[in-house]
């Protein structure tokens, strides 16, 4: 494994693209005291101005100035840039899904283990503060046994284009539910079948109401269920959990924080990522872990083979919605 | 039409919520209230009922048998029995002649919830199901809401409860008909039938498990997925989840996904709380009325004025369907 040597010079990060998830990553890198350049085929400039860092002219410019690579892209494209960091030798954070599809997704985790270079998937909601409150709370047992887990999660619907396409984003399963997926499997251990189905006010065009809701069964006998809405546009993202056990249950939603309220007579305020003002931002958490497992700390609490998983979920998903039937979630088999 | 007060009795007090009718319909200066549970003998030891639990909650005309109960001509009957004993407590009180407010879910097999709706209205009765949800300030609210929210696109319910204790039947699969698939998918279903008019779900999907509570043979955990006409799509959790010293029994919220926006309610969610030092817990102090008053309201107020009260059997054996079909579709 490559380990960064360098304490007293900073981590040099490497971010391809410049969109949403970008705005969110490159603060919380310039927090941990990164140097970041970014390279994207659009909006570069716009987003250094915004949030500091320099501009790459190329991809290959890009990689031969940093340690580690951010793939911040649209998800069709993740798997040629995921291969082209592992090539020249450079650690990878993904935003998730890494693929459209689980073998993708297991070639591009060889692919980092073959060049001996880590690779992480933006499973931000791990480190959420309140889903990571509670998943140590069940992990030291404190609702017994997890039985029936249930996560929600509803943000505005993403204008830019290739959300709308499935075949570039994979829809709302695989690009927003993946990570209330990957939190079920994190809780409830490996998923035996899923059942899915969707609803979409508008179908074929990227203005309707989209909401898809997922049952699973987990090979513990955890049973669980996930819904993901995309809203109309304006709507305040929002984000919760109920997880009961044998001994008890936890329960959030984003909606009833109590700490700070205010009423303005102004309609809420919608966005594509949640409001994270009032916690350290998760995104800071996130990367201050894998920062620190790139430059030789501990493993972080999400491994490349979660982010295959989570894409192998989805995808049975998409499967079940196809055939109108339970799917059965192939053992995951990645290497270590 | 007269002014003489309604009677009205209560056929076995084996449900828990006997006690909740017979408070409203004991303080009610319209009607006559009356009372049998000769079925109280059979229950565990333990298990309150019968005579004196009915002079515990303050009723004056108790009888130790249906027959006698029958006898006194009741206007109407409450029946609250164990759920697999709805079918023939209904057709005894339809052969006197009696309206029949059932409890939910209405029978435990399909065969009888027709049987009951075909005896009702062959002996020119009314068969209502009680489902006091859809009656909550709460729940109309919502239903107001709806024009304004456009065509529906998804709904989300949760109807959590505790383990069911004060009553071991609740857990018996055949007094019953099923653990908390029975017990808790039909209301949010009766919701869903009364906001789409009464459709029926295409599809029913469920998933159940038993990790819930120890030393129970029904279910305790359950997810049903239902799309119904128009491609609306709904998830309940109908799980037994709520653990046995939570300071309430469990609730009822739904949130309604509309093309023009999204509805949160949270039926039994009005409480003031705060903290008892002594008991070292919670205190929750829930306020909110539910809908059992304006149901049986809507019971008595159809039997004076001669019309069908709602939902009525054949909305009650609609939702009762879609807890079959979910028992049908976790089995496979």
């Amino acid at each position: 494994m490559i380990h960064i040597k360098s304490s007293d010079t900073a981590l040099r990060v490497g971010m391809v693209g410049a969109g949403g998830i970008a705005n969110a990553h490159l603060p919380a890198w310039h927090h941990i005291g990164a140097d970041v350049t970014v390279f994207s085929l659009n909006g570069a400039p716009e987003l250094v101005a915004r949030h500091g860092g320099t501009v790459a002219g190329s991809l290959q410019e890009l990689l031969d100035r940093v340690d580690v690579v951010d793939v911040c892209t649209p998800t069709y494209t993740h798997p040629e840039i995921v291969l082209a960091a592992a090539a020249a030798g450079r650690h990878v954070l993904c935003e998730k899904p890494f693929a459209l599809d689980g073998a993708t997704a297991a070639s591009m985790v060889e692919a980092c283990v073959g060049a001996r270079v880590q690779l992480y998937p933006g499973h931000v909601v791990r480190y959420f503060p309140e889903y990571a409150a509670m998943q140590r709370a069940v992990a030291v047992g404190a609702i017994g046994t997890p039985a029936v887990l249930t996560f929600h999660r509803t943000g505005a619907r993403p204008q830019a284009a290739w959300f709308a396409d499935p075949a570039l984003s994979g829809g709302i399963v695989m690009d927003q539910m993946i990570h209330d997926l990957d939190f079920a499997r994190w809780l409830g251990g490996e998923v035996e079948s899923v059942y899915a189905r969707i609803a979409d006010s508008a179908p074929g065009t990227a203005t309707g109401v989209v909401t898809a809701h997922v049952i699973a069964r987990h090979r513990s006998g955890v049973i669980s269920n996930c819904t993901g809405t995309w809203a109309r546009p304006g709507s305040r993202f929002r984000y919760g959990f109920q997880v009961a056990g044998s001994d008890g249950m936890l329960v959030h939603d984003s909606a009833a924080d109590p700490t700070l309220r205010s009423d303005t007579g102004a309609s809420g305020t919608g966005g594509l990522l949640p409001d994270v003002t009032l916690v350290e931002s998760p995104f800071v958490t996130e990367i201050r872990e894998l920062a620190a497992a790139f430059t030789g700390g501990p493993a972080p609490r999400v491994a490349a083979a979660d982010g295959v998983a989570a894409v192998r979920i989805a995808e049975a998903a998409a499967a079940s919605l196809s055939s109108g039937a339970p799917v059965a979630v192939d053992r995951i088999e990645v290497p270590a | 039409m007269s002014s003489l007060p309604l009677r009205i009795g209560v056929m076995s007090m084996a449900h828990t919520h006997a006690a909740g009718y017979i408070g409203l319909l004991r303080d009610r200066p319209d009607v006559e209230l009356a009372v049998a549970d000769p079925d109280a003998t059979d229950r565990p030891a333990g298990e309150s009922g019968g005579r004196s639990l009915a002079e515990q909650l303050g009723v004056t005309r108790y009888y130790d048998s249906y027959e006698e109960l029958l006898g006194w001509s009741p206007d109407g009957v409450v029946v609250c029995s164990e759920n697999s004993r709805h079918r023939a407590l209904t057709e005894r009180a339809a052969a006197a002649g009696a309206h029949v407010l059932c409890e939910k879910p209405m029978a435990t097999t399909v065969a009888d919830g027709e049987a009951m709706v075909a005896t009702c209205a062959a002996a020119g009765v009314h068969l209502m199901i009680a489902y006091p949800v859809r009656f909550s300030r709460q729940f109309r609210a919502l239903e107001s809401m709806l024009p304004a929210l456009g065509p529906i696109v998804a709904v989300t319910g949760t109807n959590n409860g505790k383990l069911p204790s004060a009553r071991a039947w609740f857990a018996d699969a055949e007094l019953a008909g099923g653990g908390a698939v029975m017990d808790h998918t039909v209301h949010i279903a009766d919701l869903l039938d009364l906001m789409l008019d009464g459709a029926e779900a295409e599809s029913v999907h469920a998933v159940t498990n038993r990790m819930l509570k120890e030393g129970v043979s029904v279910e305790t955990g359950g997810l049903v997925s239902l799309r119904y006409p128009g491609d609306v799509i709904a998830t309940i959790d109908c799980s037994w989840s709520v653990p046995e010293h939570y300071p309430t029994w469990g609730g009822l919220t739904m949130r309604v996904i509309g093309e023009g926006g999204i509805v949160d309610v949270d039926v039994f969610g009005q409480a003031v709380h705060g903290f008892q030092e002594s008991a070292g817990g919670p205190l929750r102090l829930g306020y909110g009325p539910g809908g059992d008053e304006a149901m049986l309201e809507e019971f008595l107020s159809a039997i004076r004025d001669g019309r069908r009260p709602q939902p009525d059997g054949e909305s009650g054996l609609r939702s009762l369907r879609v807890a079959m079909r979910a028992y049908e579709s976790a089995r496979t």
